[in-house]
């Protein structure tokens, strides 16, 4: 990630909810018990700054949370963001597709 | 040199936008042309042109059919994310005051553009400025004024995000890897280790 600049968020009381993708639901992978990962891999254009926005605004983590998991991102290359079921993991990694990062996911 | 004043201050529900008439002429005829290109990309049929593929990143690296799935599924309301940001950034390109609204389309119009020029460039985490004569000087000079504008963007924003959900930060990331972390590139193929 570019690290031309780190936002410092402050909180306010105004949302935006994210729009979602309407994804097929396989329900035979709900049954496992093995959660799927959403990973976030580092890239050089991305800013740092956007990066850490985009984890509080899809996540609802705090500043501090989101930089670690961007830092993560950036200096060992790939971070897990999230984790749930097949049909979560499929739509979170919409919404950060959405947000231009690069985002998979896989089955732990 | 005297530091640029912020060109986006709080107003109320939006932000009192600051830019040159020149800033202003290249972000009303550069994000037209992308979202030009975007039009045909719809129908998921319609291979991604390599120049637009940042835009589109692979969800499942080692799985053929799922990936065709996603993509079939998400092709179409991408695009059209993609297309609405790139066509509020050109609409209101002269306008003195963004809503909240506005503001969140130029961060994610100024976010593709960005992603479309630095894989054109094929930036690094440390690029160096080409030489004036370079082909690339002038994709690379819009580039980094896309960088300055999208961290200002960023930094004005930020301000509306709500406050953090209570417990969400317990969630405590797997680390399924161990050392040595490697990496992907955008399409989803190893990085090889000798970079």
């Amino acid at each position: 990630m570019s690290e031309s600049s780190v936002a410092s968020a402050a909180f306010a009381k105004t949302a935006t909810a994210p729009q979602e993708t309407e994804l097929a639901r396989t329900d035979e992978d709900e049954l496992t018990d093995r959660p799927w990962l959403v990973i976030v891999w580092n890239d050089p254009v991305n800013l740092m700054s956007y990066v850490t926005f985009v984890f509080q605004k899809l996540f609802g983590y705090s500043y501090a949370k989101a930089t670690r998991l961007m830092l993560d991102v950036h200096h060992r290359g790939r971070a897990v963001v999230a984790s749930g079921t097949r049909h979560s993991a499929e739509l979170d990694v919409a919404r950060l597709h959405r947000h231009g990062l690069w985002a998979t996911l896989e089955q732990q | 040199m005297i530091p640029r004043p912020p060109i986006l201050v709080r107003r109320g529900e939006g932000f009192d936008l600051s830019l040159s008439s020149e800033e202003r002429a290249l972000l009303r005829s550069i994000p037209s042309r992308l979202e030009d290109s975007l039009g045909a990309l719809a129908d998921a049929s319609v291979p991604i042109p390599a120049e637009l593929r940042r835009l589109f990143p692979v969800a499942f690296a080692t799985d053929d059919e799922a990936e065709e799935r996603y993509q079939l599924n998400v092709r179409a309301d991408l695009v059209e994310h993609h297309r609405r940001c790139l066509r509020v950034l050109s609409e209101t390109a002269s306008a003195t005051y963004l809503s909240d609204t506005e503001i969140e389309s130029w961060l994610g119009a100024v976010n593709d553009l960005r992603l479309v020029i630095g894989a054109e460039l094929d930036v690094s985490e440390e690029p160096s400025m080409p030489d004036d004569d370079d082909p690339n000087y002038a994709n690379w000079l819009y580039y980094q004024y896309l960088t300055y504008l999208e961290s200002e963007i960023v930094d004005a924003i930020a301000t509306l995000l709500p406050s953090p959900i209570p417990g969400a930060d317990e969630f405590v990331p797997e680390d399924p890897w161990g050392e040595p972390p490697g990496g992907l590139r955008w399409d989803g193929t190893p990085i090889p280790k000798d970079l």
